[in-house]
């Protein structure tokens, strides 16, 4: 009796023990494995993916305000409230290093966001092309394209000598155009900067040609690549690259010939009249060619990277007296000085005042404004010339917010005076929207000193960043900038 | 029956005027042999007779033994080694010697015990002893110089913090090196289980006094049993358990108070003022009104001088009480405890709490049953009230206590006159006189006033077994174990200064369940053939599953800001997290032991494990560790050449094997992975995880050769061992070029290390008189590690402190962690500069402010400089990982009084002292008075620069610089212990069995060149490759206690 009781009692443990198989081989319950390219296998998979290239750019590190934050205090118009490292201090004070969080982690961010377009578009030709059909394909690609020369650019705009240095001769960066999912060895050197912009500017024609025309709301007319999205950037570049003649033919695009400016295909962007709507909720105007969306609760902006946080909730950087709010030209009464608010004696930027914990106003990448000014300079520039159509696109800007003053010829004694007014306006219009260093880069001018910080000449190894250590010590092909 | 007959005629005779065959009463006492104390309740029993009796309070029995029974007496004693003494006199005194000797010489391994001589695998035994009413949280912060080749380092003062232990050096470099904990034969969680800002080591929940033996299996002849998570060693902790006997009751309680000690002295308020108004005057931007630093008068009149440190810190209390009952019959023994510890830390707010109860019972149904289990629950408690900034990844922390302390101006106070708290904005203290620069971050008075980040575990570890005896020498068992660790969290940040003030307060709340079962079942033959040849058999498999699921939410904007509880209102969307995670391992294994007369021995083990995270093809995995043992002195040799007059054993082993590592691999490491997110209201879908489909278990060869020797009756034992863990396709987060833009750094089996070294243990009983006795206790340890492959084409990695100071860099050919700076060569005396030195050789000079137009770097010779960096001028300078360590115990008696010393040691390392590079950096944070000796002067020889106000260069902030490093070779007074046993005609007044009282100091002395609090440090925990970095930690405190023990 005993004995048959042991011996069930062993049988049993012997067929209930041994081993379940099926825990053996766990699935993931919240992520899509790429086996057989799954993330291609439905069409939601791959609008999803889409959007996943606009929220690469949108990182904190990068679109979500990083990028724009480092290009505002490596200039003149902040002064720093607070000596962190961790909020962009190293770059205020010019004293990044390889290894500075800034110059390693935007470097990463960006490529980040480059690699996702290169395994989309990759994907979309292997399976995504036949499951969401070609119409819609060709959309997406464009859109990845565009993205990618987003990049690109910015990238070029902190870790490579301005394209006047040399005509573009100088290191840009290393030129990734595939996608890459394993590990692997990717040495790859610096393509020059000229070669960088070259590719940049293919994307954008790519591009141009494949996003849609418009959408069906303004959100994501605002959130989401349309022609004159790409357009409107190409002005920008080719600006960065003094092709003045390219930024008239591009923006002449998108921007009538006489006023009211705006553009005549494709979605209606035009100046809004007052400037204060743009930025606020919500935020989807028409002058808003290309923005970064944040929404309260779901998709916040970062701690230490939003705007607001830097400008204003955090008050980690205050206005320089005598950066451009010192300027004597900005009148008093320009809508556009509402956004100098004083805590005390100090003056701070709330045009982002959205501030802890949601940071949700929306980060402009590019206003209708700025293609405006842009033609208006190229306009001069290629003409040197205080020409006529690019003083009434300077009245346009300065006039929504300024109606008491007018521009006239008279008002510029060379056509140097006439380009500096432009410049001026620009730092007016876009302060704290991180146009500042690019501006001064594309033009070798000095940045000029602020508090207890030095100006830094174009001949300056600060003018612009080092690369990224990590990027240095892994690829043995790479090089420092010296 | 003849003889018997004559026999028992002398045996009459003998005993002379007692002539007759009749009963006999025996009286006397019976003693500890150690102190002589008397042992009230130690049973005295006839032999094979059901005659006995007890003795009583005062150790005194008496007995009458029957006519024609035996003429002997056993006495037996929980605890004690049993006696059978023959009865020669009316009066019979007995003296019992304790059996914690007996108990060291058995050895836990895994799924059974061997005794220790025949063993021939490496293992380290630490007994209760050693572990009991210490000053700790959990038992693994006591193990520290207690076994030779276990590395025990506890990295900072905050509480329950898990300590970093390595078993013979570091065996992985992205997974982790910890050992395999098994408790009660069911392997555990471990590490820091806190979601929260205080420390929660998941094995404090085992009250100390609970544990029997800690057996650590060093080499693959004894760990291969545990297969692909040997790698690390295995710590085999088994608790107590009842013996046969009375009922013993034991007491144990303790009261200590920790101070901090080796604070960095700092400035007061008028050294930081005028110092930093001398760097502003010097960087030319001083101006009184609107950029200078300043004193300002509190309340009273008196001009504020605040001392962070008392507001930082304070003295912490601690008491720890623990009951238990334990006791058997011939059937069924049982032990329960319940034990409660309160401990209030040195930093503010950072306490522990825990109760626990201990259930375990045995019994044995028949002749062929036994059955039994345990139950074990504790409840604790980590409390905070925010960041102490010395776990890892906490260094940089904005909040980090250790940091805030240290770097707040002094000259402003945590409340204004008025009695509000001084703020400046949300996240800043208020500047009081200062204008024009912040003077600290959060202000630490009101986030500690306010704050709150508290832990909560709740840990149920069970099991029950049932085995079958089948035959004399084989028997079947079955267990079935659970493990369940759920921890909740709460956290608070207050809506004045902080985190969160900005948005005026936020609550958070989180919970994680993880539960894990673990099934064994086990074969056990053990056979003795023609009485020389032993061998034993044991066949099993096992299945562990672990499922672990959590859940968290967040809630902003207090509407009410009186309130500061996750219930109370808020105005912002909540915000959610949740996560999941599964495992399972399923195992074959087998030991086979065989020796033949006690003189040779071989073991071998094998174990299968098929383990769910791997890649499909590479799931299954075959481990062994073979072992030899001779022991020399029983061969006839020995005793021929009159050796074993001296050695009473003499045995060689020697051992190798492969097993492997698995401990912090990714529940799904093998796959390529997409992730949802969310952009303008829509789903995303992007890159989130590169994996490797042909991932494995990391690989450890070990070889293990040495011999252990007694003398003169094992009075004097010596233990040596050679060991080289050769670690084969180590895991390595295969660093890839950020241009490559993966989402995850993926992980491949591609690094390869070794660790090589020698272990020396020598124990004695120098002096065991009735009075007096002396027991010495050494080990040493040397180890060696060095990597040996990184991935390919890669000859170095670097590994930041808190994400933002790349202070560490492995390289192939040297030791995983080393200390990665720019050199510096003092400071000009001609101007003031540090001097750093180039990649090429040549001195740079930094001046952090000059005149428009310089470069702020110079060479020697005044020309421009391009300036340095650690990526272009950094080198691997020092190795963090000491060469020597190990322990030295001295336990004395004398007569009812006992001390016992502990010291440990770690020695041939440096570490990297991050914290300096803050004390002198020149932004406005407070400075270590050295910043004193700045230099002021030409031809001023010093080793400070001279200041000027923001320069975070010159001293180490901006990138490490070897003048922050230093030698960390240390020997700490780690415990004394000063002990009185009560004597024996007290205890009878108060109905006690023993008691004793003592008193005990932690971290008394230690002798070190280190500069910094303490150099047993860590600020990344127990990462493997980023050791030896000391940055904005809290030190260990210095603790004294006071305690009784009572046995009733």
């Amino acid at each position: 009796m005993k004995k048959k009781f042991i011996y069930t009692i062993l049988m049993a443990a012997g067929l209930v023990a041994g081993c379940q198989k099926d825990l053996l081989t766990p699935e993931s319950k919240n992520a899509v494995s790429t086996l057989d390219l799954a993330q291609f296998s439905t069409t939601a998979r791959i609008d999803g993916q889409v959007l996943g290239l606009y929220a690469g750019l949108r990182s904190g590190d990068f679109y979500g305000g990083r990028y724009l934050i480092y290009n505002e205090l490596r200039a003149d118009n902040f002064l720093a409230q607070s000596s962190n490292s961790v909020t962009a201090y190293q770059t205020y004070n010019y004293t990044v290093g390889n290894g500075a969080q800034e110059v390693t982690d935007f470097w990463s961010s960006a490529y980040n966001t480059i690699n996702r377009c290169n395994l989309f578009i990759e994907g979309m030709a292997a399976k995504g092309t036949s499951v969401i059909g070609d119409a819609i394909s060709k959309n997406y690609v464009g859109e990845a394209k565009f993205i990618r020369a987003v990049c690109y650019y910015s990238l070029l705009q902190l870790y490579a000598r301005p394209y006047y240095d040399g005509n573009g001769a100088k290191p840009g960066l290393p030129l990734r155009l595939t996608g890459n999912s394993v590990a692997g060895n990717y040495d790859l050197a610096r393509s020059t900067v000229a070669q960088v912009y070259t590719q940049v500017l293919k994307d954008l024609d790519e591009a141009e040609t494949g996003v849609p025309l418009t959408y069906a709301t303004a959100l994501a007319s605002t959130t989401r690549a349309h022609r004159n999205s790409v357009i409107a950037f190409k002005t920008r570049v080719y600006l960065t690259m003094q092709r003045w003649t390219d930024v008239v033919t591009e923006a002449n695009k998108i921007v009538s010939t006489a006023a009211p400016f705006t553009a005549t295909t494709g979605v209606a962007n035009a100046l809004q009249a007052d400037y204060t709507k743009v930025f606020a909720s919500p935020y989807t105007t028409t002058e808003s060619i290309f923005s970064m969306p944040f929404v309260a609760g779901t998709e916040q902006g970062g701690g230490q990277s939003a705007l607001s946080s830097y400008y204003y909730g955090v008050k980690l950087y205050s206005l320089n007296p005598t950066g451009i709010i010192g300027d004597a030209g900005w009148k008093a009464t320009d809508k556009r000085r509402t956004y100098i608010t004083y805590t005390g004696a100090i003056p701070y930027l709330s045009k982002f005042p959205t501030g802890s914990p949601t940071y949700a106003d929306y980060v402009p990448v590019i206003r209708y404004a700025e293609v405006l000014l842009n033609l208006a300079e190229a306009l001069a520039r290629s003409t040197t010339s205080v020409n006529t159509r690019a003083l009434a696109l300077l009245n346009a800007v300065r006039g929504r917010s300024d109606a008491s003053t007018v521009f006239t010829a008279a008002d510029f004694a060379t056509p140097g005076d006439f380009y500096n007014a432009i410049l001026k306006e620009k730092n007016i219009e876009f302060l704290g929207e991180g146009l500042r260093s690019p501006e001064l880069l594309r033009l070798g001018l000095t940045i000029p000193g602020k508090g207890t910080v030095s100006a830094v000449p174009s001949t300056s190894i600060q003018y612009i960043f080092p690369i990224s250590a990590t990027e240095l010590i892994y690829n043995k092909l790479m090089t420092d900038n010296l | 029956m003849r003889r018997q007959l004559l026999a028992i005629m002398l045996l009459v005779c003998a005993i002379g005027t007692q002539l007759y065959a009749q009963a006999q009463t025996v009286t006397g006492v019976v003693t500890d042999k150690a102190d002589g104390s008397p042992l009230p309740g130690v049973s005295v029993m006839v032999p094979g007779s059901k005659t006995g009796t007890q003795t009583g309070p005062t150790g005194r029995y008496s007995i009458v033994i029957p006519a024609g029974g035996p003429k002997t007496l056993k006495f037996t004693y929980i605890g004690y080694i049993t006696q059978t003494v023959a009865v020669t006199r009316a009066t019979l005194d007995v003296t019992l010697e304790n059996d914690a000797k007996t108990l060291s010489e058995v050895v836990v391994t895994g799924y059974g015990t061997q005794r220790k001589k025949d063993m021939v695998g490496s293992v380290a035994t630490v007994t209760a002893e050693d572990l009991v009413n210490k000053p700790v949280q959990s038992f693994d912060q006591a193990l520290g110089g207690k076994a030779a080749g276990v590395q025990i380092t506890i990295p900072n003062g905050v509480l329950n913090n898990p300590p970093v232990i390595r078993v013979r050096g570091i065996n992985s470099i992205s997974l982790s090196s910890y050992p395999l904990i098994v408790v009660d034969g069911i392997a555990t969680y471990t590490g820091d289980v806190s979601g929260s800002s205080a420390a929660g080591n998941a094995l404090a929940s085992i009250n100390p006094n609970d544990i029997e033996s800690v057996d650590i299996l060093k080499d693959a002849a004894a760990a291969a049993i545990y297969g692909s998570r040997a790698a690390n060693g295995v710590l085999i902790i088994t608790t107590k358990k009842g013996k046969k006997g009375k009922p013993v009751v034991s007491y144990d309680a303790w009261v200590g108070q920790t101070k901090i000690m080796n604070m960095p002295e700092l400035l007061d308020a008028f050294q930081y003022t005028e110092l930093k108004n001398t760097a502003l005057k010097n960087a030319g931007t001083y101006n009184a009104a609107t950029m200078s630093f300043n004193l300002v008068n509190d309340a009273n009149g008196n001009p504020i001088n605040t001392n962070w440190y008392d507001v930082v810190y304070r003295k912490g209390t601690a008491h720890s009480n623990s009951v238990s009952l334990a006791g058997g019959s011939e059937t069924t023994n049982y032990y329960f405890s319940g034990g409660y510890t309160g401990q209030k830390g040195i930093i503010r707010k950072n306490d522990y709490n825990r109760a626990n109860a201990l259930l375990k019972i045995d019994h044995k149904e028949g002749n062929i049953f036994n059955m039994g289990g345990k139950i074990q629950f504790s409840n604790e408690q980590n409390l905070a009230a925010t960041s102490s900034g010395s776990l890892s990844g906490e260094a940089f922390g904005t909040g980090g206590l250790g940091r805030l302390a240290i770097v707040t101006a002094p000259n402003v106070a945590v409340r204004n006159n008025d009695g509000t708290y001084n703020v400046q904005t949300a996240s800043t203290i208020g500047r009081m006189g200062n204008k024009g620069s912040d003077v600290g971050f959060y202000n630490p008075g009101t986030v500690l006033d306010l704050d709150r980040s508290n832990n909560e575990l709740n840990h149920l570890q069970s099991n029950v077994y049932l085995q079958a005896n089948i035959l004399p020498w084989l028997n079947a068992k079955t267990t079935y174990g659970v493990d369940y660790l759920l921890s909740d969290n709460d956290s608070f940040n207050n809506p004045i200064n902080g985190g969160s003030a900005a948005s005026l307060g936020s609550a958070s709340e989180s919970y994680t369940k993880n539960k894990r079962w673990v099934w064994t079942n086990t074969i056990q033959a053990d056979r003795t053939f023609m009485a020389k040849h032993s061998v034993s058999l044991l066949l099993g498999n096992e299945q562990q599953r672990s499922v672990g699921r959590g859940f968290g939410a967040g809630r902003t904007t207090l509407s009410d800001l009186a309130f500061n509880d996750f219930t109370a209102g808020y105005t912002a969307a909540p915000s959610n997290s949740a996560s999941f995670g599964e495992n399972y391992l399923v195992s074959f294994f087998s030991r086979l032991s065989y020796d033949f007369d006690k003189k040779y021995f071989v073991t071998g083990n094998i174990r299968q494990d098929e383990y769910s995270a791997f890649g499909a093809g590479n799931k299954k995995g075959i481990f062994y560790g073979v072992g030899l043992g001779w022991e020399v002195a029983k061969e006839a040799f020995w005793e021929k050449a009159g050796l074993d007059k001296v050695f009473s054993s003499f045995k060689f082993r020697g051992s190798y094997g492969t097993v492997g590592n698995i401990n912090g691999l990714g529940n799904l490491a093998s796959y390529s992975f997409y992730s949802t997110g969310l952009y303008a209201g829509a789903s995303t879908l992007v890159p989130s995880q590169t994996g490797n489909d042909q991932i494995a278990w990391e690989e450890s060869r070990k070889f293990d050769a040495g011999f252990n020797l007694g003398i003169m009756n094992d009075k004097f034992t010596a233990e040596f061992a050679y060991y080289k863990n050769d670690l084969k396709g180590l895991i390595y987060n295969v660093p890839q070029i950020p241009s490559v833009g993966l989402p995850s750094t993926p992980q491949a089996n591609i690094a390869s290390m070794y660790n090589k070294g020698v272990e020396l243990t020598l124990n004695a009983q120098a002096v065991a008189t009735k009075n007096f006795s002396w027991t010495p206790s050494f080990n040493i340890s040397y180890n060696k590690n060095v990597v040996t492959a990184l991935s390919e084409g890669l000859t170095q990695f670097i590994t930041t402190t808190s994400s933002l100071e790349s202070a560490s860099i492995s390289r192939v050919g040297g030791p995983l962690g080393m200390i990665y700076v720019v050199k510096t060569e003092g400071v000009d005396p001609a101007t003031g500069r540090r001097i750093f030195i180039k990649s090429d050789g040549r001195k740079v000079m930094y001046q952090h402010v000059v005149p428009a137009g310089q470069f702020r770097w110079s060479y020697e010779n005044g020309t421009d400089a391009t300036g340095i960096s650690l990526a272009a001028d950094g080198s691997a300078y020092k190795n963090t990982q000491p060469k020597f360590y190990g322990g030295f115990d001295n336990s004395f008696r004398y007569k009812k009084f006992d001390l016992n010393a502990t010291i440990t040691y770690q020695l041939g390392f440096y570490i990297y002292y991050g914290t300096y590079a803050g004390l002198r950096d020149q932004r406005f944070w407070n400075n270590s008075t050295d910043m004193l000796q700045a230099w002021t002067a030409p031809n001023q020889v010093t080793n400070i620069p001279k200041v000027y106000f923001g320069d975070n260069v010159s001293n180490g902030s901006s990138f490490p610089i070897s003048d922050n490093v230093f030698k960390g070779d240390f020997v700490k007074l780690r415990s004394i212990d000063f002990g009185y046993s009560l004597p024996g005609s007290f205890l009878t007044k108060l109905k006690m069995a023993s008691a004793r009282v003592y008193v005990s100091g932690n971290n008394l002395l230690f002798v070190t060149k280190y500069p910094g609090s303490d150099p047993e440090v860590s600020s990344n925990g127990n990462s493997t490759s980023s050791s030896g970095v000391d940055r904005n930690s809290v030190g260990n405190g210095r603790t004294f206690t006071a305690g009784i023990s009572a046995k009733f």
